[in-house]
């Protein structure tokens, strides 16, 4: 935007300077003469033609004082005003056109207005102006040390030299005040924002590094001396300012490349204190030798300019490059001051304060590169913040529903547990009391067959309890060993010697179902063969194949059987067991010769079995035994 | 090891004849066997007596059989205690395992399962069965869950060859199956059930002087 408005400004002025300027009479030969700085009126002798622009430092290098300029035209005609354009005169100056005081600056003695800043219009008419020769006095008071001397004057058509006026005014006065303000915009915004986050130090040393260009930057809109009471007071303030500027702009550009050099730092700020003290302690020397200052507070800044631009070409950070890109120009406008004020090149204007609003760039850049940095960082964060709550949440979720379906499951087998145990109890308890009743009393064969009865009822609830205490985790091997257990001492005390072959049964799970049928199965088999075999040898075989082949068998050495023995068919015993079978998927088979033992097994296969490995330390280990069990 | 004078507590008349008959057939007619309806009784009849042999209904009404065998465990150590359980129950005398009986009777077998029971604890024996192995399985499972590295319970820890048997017995296998499956004799196997016990009622008094500790009453 600051851009467009100054090539905007640019080739409006062009095209009127262009169309006019041939109408526009500019004098570049004048007289000079020296004069005290009481002088009220130009000396008659002395005079020296010297062309402007004019320093008279150079011709005469100890005045300090008043130097005369008179200069002359020749005007055709008179009836129209024309306008007059005093480009430049440093310091002080009045004006008079034919002998007639038409301008004074407000101070013309020490401490002298500072009028160079901006060049001065005037519009003459006549009587002032005559037909024929005309004669303008300028009278300009200026110190030595300070450049003292005139620019071109130029005399034309009053609007055309107005433009004229306009466009230097804006190029020497109005960008200077403009970039004044950018410049104390931005010096509040980054002070603020160091006041609310001292951490960010590279915006604390930049807000320092544009208020002490305020008062450097001064030096070109500030039309007196005000607060100081001399010329030299107050250049040796300007550069006491730019010299501390550099050091602190030093310091920023470490802070903004995250560097502590402390060092480098202190040496820097100590040349710009000792800048300080000196214009302190003697104003004069201090004005008056400023262009030692000035070179060391260019090097400073040059230098440090280099090393950032340098700095950034190596790095990789997007804000840098932005930011050194910014300052290429302004170093360029410093080394084009830096020569215009040793008078190595000729300038009426000083670039370097334009360049402002660049570096301004340069910086506002930064800032909003960090800012949408911290803002991106924040939303990453919140992002994974985000992803990592949902995940914990689906986590959560699935723990709490499989903890859940847990809890259900043992509440299932726990209710199953209670009523088994209140069977076990009340009828079991019932039932072992009639048994021990009945076996008290005087025996009688009735009474033993009833005893025997009950016992079958008895181990018959107790293959029931069994099969449904435990839970679906319980595998056919767990459900078979209290089985098992109860029946190698019953055939021990029987004085049978059992042999058990169980294969394929470790992590099998039958449904409840069937894993009773089974159990009981065998069972009976082995009552039968308790009660009926009178054998010394019990083999007891359970197997599972593959693709649910089940064998279940129990062979004895005992005293066997005629299958086709009608009374065998009779009692409740083969047909049991037969019905098993069935209900297991198989049939019941039956091998037995008298006095050859007997061969009583099942083969099935059946379905629904899960087969998987048994997980050693399943949960439902502990909470199948039902009751909370406190370890010791 | 005499099985008398013995001392039968239990609430229900034909239980007490029952096991009166039990301990008859093994220690012979004349042998003395007092009998207990409660565990105050069976504290007032100790008073006085020194019993070889305590069978203990755990269901009794009013105080549990089990502080009555943590009594007997304390004062009449060479008392042989063993808990009589109509329930069942694995954890229930799995407790008084702990507790410091050295076995238990189930009602519910037939006479003849509980004098072979009997003789074995006679001997100097502890019978048990799948689903006290699996309770005292899952007590050590839960016991190193909570202190993996608790060196007070050093002593207590069952050893590699006491858990193998637990889980052997878990699966339902007899003595003579173990002795098999592991070439141990079958005697030295009842004696790693009674080793296994008595470490259970060493837990379980080094886990009360732990309680009573915490709780201010010892120093």
């Amino acid at each position: 935007m600051l851009a467009a408005l100054l090539l905007g400004t640019c080739m409006a002025t062009a095209a009127v300077a262009q169309d006019t300027r041939r109408d526009v009479l500019t004098l570049v030969n004048a007289d000079a003469v020296q004069a005290s700085t009481t002088s009220t009126a130009p000396p008659t002798e002395g005079w020296q033609p010297v062309s402007l622009m004019d320093y008279w430092d150079q011709r005469w290098p100890q005045h300090d004082g008043v130097v005369w300029y008179r200069l002359r035209w020749h005007q055709d005609d008179n009836t129209a005003p024309i306008g007059l354009l005093v480009s430049y005169a440093c310091m002080a100056q009045a004006v008079y056109v034919n002998g007639s005081l038409v301008y004074a600056d407000e101070s013309l003695t020490e401490p002298l207005s500072r009028s160079w800043i901006r060049p001065h219009y005037f519009l003459v008419d006549k009587p002032l102006l005559r037909q024929g020769d005309n004669e303008i006095w300028i009278r300009v008071s200026g110190i030595a040390a300070y450049q003292p001397g005139l620019g071109e004057v130029s005399i034309g058509p009053p609007r055309t030299v107005q433009a004229l006026y306009r466009e230097a005014l804006f190029w020497r006065y109005g960008l200077h005040l403009f970039s004044q303000a950018i410049d104390a915009v931005f010096c509040g915004l980054f002070l603020i924002l160091w006041l609310l986050r001292r951490k960010d130090t590279a915006f604390g040393w930049y807000a320092l590094t544009s208020l002490i260009s305020l008062c450097y930057n001064a030096n070109f809109i500030a039309d007196s001396t005000w607060p100081f009471a001399s010329t030299d007071a107050w250049q040796s303030f300007i550069l006491a300012a730019y010299v501390a500027n550099a050091s602190v702009y030093c310091v920023f550009l470490l802070r903004f490349c995250e560097r502590r050099w402390r060092r480098t730092e202190y040496a820097l700020l100590t040349v710009a204190l000792l800048q300080i003290v000196w214009a302190i302690a003697s104003p004069h020397t201090a004005g008056v030798y400023r262009g030692a200052g000035f070179v060391v507070g260019s090097i400073i800044n040059l230098a440090a300019t280099m090393w950032f631009i340098g700095y950034a070409v190596r790095g990789h950070r997007r804000d840098h490059r932005v930011l050194a890109a910014c300052l290429v120009i302004p170093c360029a406008a410093g080394v084009h001051d830096f020569l215009a004020l040793f008078g190595i090149t000729h300038s009426d204007n000083y670039l370097l304060a334009l360049t402002a609003p660049l570096s301004l760039i340069g910086m506002g850049f930064a800032l909003a590169f960090r800012f949408a940095a911290a803002m991106r960082r924040v939303e990453g964060f919140n992002a994974e913040l985000r992803y990592e709550v949902e995940e914990a949440t689906a986590k959560l979720r699935a723990t709490l529903s499989r903890e859940h379906q847990l809890s259900l499951s043992h509440t299932r087998t726990n209710e199953r547990l209670n009523l088994v145990r209140d069977i076990h109890d009340g009828f079991g308890g019932s039932l072992l009391n009639t048994i021990t009743v009945l076996e008290q009393s005087p025996h009688s064969e009735e009474q033993q067959h009833a005893v025997a009865a009950l016992k079958e009822l008895r181990d018959d609830l107790r293959l029931v309890i069994d099969t449904s205490a435990h839970d679906t985790e319980t595998d056919l091997l767990g459900l078979l060993a209290p089985l098992r257990h109860r029946w190698s001492n019953r055939l021990e005390i029987a004085g049978m010697d059992s042999r058990w072959t169980l294969a394929g049964i470790e992590g099998t799970r039958p449904p409840p179902g069937h894993a009773l049928d089974l159990l009981r199965f065998l069972q009976e088999a082995l009552t039968n063969v308790i009660k009926h075999s009178a054998a010394s040898h019990v083999e007891i075989r359970v197997e599972c194949g593959a693709e649910g082949r089940l064998l279940v068998g129990v062979r004895d050495d005992g005293r066997g059987f005629e299958y086709n023995d009608p009374m065998l068919h009779r009692g409740a015993g083969l047909n049991s067991l037969r019905s098993r079978a069935i209900r297991l998927g198989g049939d019941l088979r039956v091998e037995s010769r008298l006095g050859r033992g007997a061969w009583l097994g099942l083969v099935a296969t059946v379905t629904g079995w899960e087969h998987r490995p048994k997980n050693e330390h399943a949960p439902s280990q502990e909470t199948t035994a039902g009751t909370t069990i406190t370890p010791a | 090891m005499g099985l008398h004078p013995a001392l039968v507590v239990d609430d229900d008349a034909a239980t007490q004849q029952r096991l009166a008959r039990l301990l008859a057939s093994h220690a012979g007619a004349d042998s003395t066997i007092a009998f207990a309806s409660s565990v105050d009784e069976a504290l007032q009849q100790l008073s006085q007596s020194y019993p070889a042999l305590a069978l203990v209904d755990i269901g009794l009404p009013g105080a549990s059989g089990i502080e009555l065998v943590a009594w007997l465990h304390e004062q009449r150590p060479q008392t042989l205690t063993v808990v009589v359980s109509a329930y069942g129950d694995a954890a229930t005398v799995v407790k008084a395992l702990q507790a410091g009986a050295v076995g238990y009777l189930l009602k519910e077998r037939d006479d003849e399962e509980l004098d072979l029971a009997l003789r074995s604890i006679q001997h100097g024996g502890a019978p048990i069965d799948p689903s006290v192995a699996r309770h005292i399985l899952a007590l050590v499972v839960n016991k190193a869950a909570d202190a993996p590295d608790a060196a007070p319970n050093a002593d207590a820890a069952l050893t590699p060859r006491e858990t193998e048997i637990l889980q052997l017995v878990e699966r339902g296998m007899g003595n003579r199956d173990i002795a098999e499956h592991t070439g141990l004799s079958r005697h030295t196997i009842e004696g790693y059930t009674k080793a296994i016990y008595r470490k259970l009622a060493v837990r379980s008094r080094t886990a009360a002087i732990f309680e009573a500790r915490s709780r201010g009453l010892l120093c």
